[in-house]
């Protein structure tokens, strides 16, 4: 018999490509380790702007942390009320926009015709893609003149639409696209005969999906929630054009302003030095540890839906 | 039609798209007993099991026509809804499919779409089916645990589980222990000879000895034909077409 591949076989050369490939490792390591360290650079910096205010400039940690006045012309800083804010207007945007991004998801998958299905997908994929700040001028366009119209129904008067609600809808409407095609994601990757199982059990296609499909696709949908959520506590732009910046809180009523722990950051960062400068660290080291145990909470959450014990 | 006779099915065709896959089945296959479906791979074995539970019409472009009957009653005709004709004939399929859930949930799973709430007949029927699977000893002690913590044959009994806790009448099973290990095979044949007191089974299978070990009939098909269909011992020693006696013999397939 001829032989084609023998003879072209090379010990030396194959020697060669098993040292490339511990080259190609060391490649790997240094790449993830460039991106961890660029992580731990920005929570260091942080953390140590972060608490200067409070070791060199005198401010109390604790009414730091449960104050509910934010005024720098008085150099009054509580951010108590603030994280209320932000939780408040980031869960209530999941609240609205989980479930209709999973019925979406859903939709798009299982029962949506394929073209339908194709053309929803990219649909979702743009709004993705579109940026905070175009968001944040439709919001502030129509999102505000609509809550302040609605207000208008129950005899209140509002800051021009600038609310807790409008900064609710904005972020729900931010947060879709990200929970809605993730959920496709986990949905499409959802074992075929899984699914057959169920319809061969005598289960509709309703049941199927909410009892196997879901469940089976739980993971993915709550990265997307994860991920939805996080986007909307770090939304500072967009939020900034609808939030009102209110001095104080927290706040509880839909057509009232608030402020969020972004918004706070934000503002004024560039014209300001000093103790008002810093505290924004401290804010920041306040919101991703809010991020952090939101996280863990929906964590929690995902273990106990969907029956898995 | 006579009483012994659960499925009866005559001129049966079935087109994916323009391609046929199965050719002018006609079969009457018999109450408690077990029938075995034998032939090469894309004879259409597993696309007539398909039919007998309508999990084809999941099939896009898949044309079902001829006549199938579940004790007397037409399975395409309006009056049988799809939902009910697959709680009287259920299915194991090739991979084991538990659902992510418990144990307990998994065999609780049909009878709950059924509406079925109670705590007491829900561990009443847990209990049941995994006996009659003969795992009940295995997982009795860990019913809430998930059902990926079990082995690959414990699973496949599992599902065989899930479907007897609908109390069916007829069980398809396709391909069964083509996955499994030479014990866990023999524990599922095991099970299939006790099952059939309670219930009719239909089971396709590659593995020829395991046709002639458990079934009480046998079909052979080859190239969407059936080709022939008799009593196993008759199929395994005499078989009456060429075609068949090649097969088994192993000149071909």
């Amino acid at each position: 018999m001829k032989s084609f591949v023998r003879d072209v076989i090379s010990t030396e050369k194959n020697e060669k490509k098993l040292r490339k490939d511990k080259r190609m490792r060391a490649c790997f390591f240094t790449a993830a380790l460039l991106s961890s360290s660029a992580i731990a650079v920005i929570v260091i910096f942080i953390s140590m702007k972060g608490i200067t205010p409070f070791l060199q400039e005198g401010v109390d940690f604790f009414s730091f942390l449960f104050g509910t006045t934010w005024r720098k012309d008085q150099g009054i800083y509580g951010v108590g009320f603030i994280i209320v804010n932000t939780l408040v207007s980031s869960f209530g945007a999941l609240l609205l926009s989980f479930p209709l991004s999973v019925l979406t998801a859903l939709f798009i998958t299982k029962i949506a015709p394929k073209k339908l299905s194709a053309m929803m997908t990219t649909v979702i994929e743009l709004l993705a893609s579109i940026p905070s700040v175009v968001y944040g001028v439709f919001a502030s366009g129509t999102i505000t003149l609509l809550v302040s119209t609605l207000a208008a129904q129950f005899g209140l008067v509002t800051a021009g639409g600038s609310s807790l609600l409008a900064v609710i809808l904005l972020l729900a409407i931010m947060i879709f696209p990200t929970i809605t095609s993730l959920s496709i994601t986990a949905i499409r990757a959802v074992d075929k005969d899984v699914e057959l199982g169920s319809l061969a059990l005598g289960a509709t296609r309703t049941q199927t999906n909410f009892k196997v499909v879901l469940t089976s696709a739980k993971s993915g949908i709550f990265a997307g929630a994860i991920l939805g959520l996080g986007r909307a506590f770090g939304e500072a732009t967009a939020v900034a054009m609808v939030a009102g910046n209110k001095m104080f809180g927290p706040t509880f009523n839909l057509f009232d302003t608030t402020r969020t722990l972004t918004t706070t950051m934000l503002s004024g960062l560039k014209e300001t030095t000093g103790l008002d400068y810093d505290i924004r660290f401290s804010a920041g080291l306040v919101l991703m540890a809010v991020i952090l145990l939101s996280n863990l909470i929906l964590n929690l959450v995902k273990k106990k839906v969907g029956n898995m014990k | 039609m006579n009483a012994e006779t659960i499925f009866h099915v005559d001129h049966l065709d079935l087109f994916y798209g323009d391609k046929q896959a199965l050719k002018q089945i006609k079969m009457d296959i018999k109450r408690n007993k077990i029938t075995a479906l034998i032939g090469p791979s894309g004879c259409g074995k597993s696309t007539f099991l398909r039919c007998l539970n309508r999990m084809n019409d999941l099939v896009d472009g898949c044309k079902v026509s001829g006549t199938i009957e579940l004790d007397g009653n037409d399975i395409h005709s309006t009056q049988m809804n799809v939902v009910d004709l697959r709680t009287k004939v259920g299915m194991v399929f090739q991979k084991a499919n538990p659902f992510p859930m418990s144990i307990y949930d998994n065999i609780a799973y049909g009878p709950r779409c059924q509406g079925i709430k109670s705590k007491k007949i829900l561990d009443e029927i847990v209990e049941q089916s995994l006996t009659k699977a003969a795992l009940w000893e295995e997982v009795k002690d860990r019913l809430q645990e998930s059902a990926f913590g079990l082995s690959g044959g414990q699973q496949q009994r599992l599902c065989i589980a899930r479907a007897i806790a609908m109390e069916p009448e007829v069980i398809l099973m396709d391909e069964p222990t083509s996955a499994l290990d030479p014990i866990s095979t023999s524990k599922i044949e095991e099970m299939a000879m006790e099952l059939k007191k309670d219930y009719t089974i239909i089971i396709v299978t590659h593995n020829m000895q395991q046709a002639a070990r458990v079934s009480d009939e046998t079909a052979f098909f080859l190239m969407g034909e059936m080709v022939e269909f008799d009593e196993t011992k008759k199929i395994f020693q005499q078989p009456s077409d060429k075609r068949t006696e090649d097969y088994i013999t192993g000149r071909f397939g």
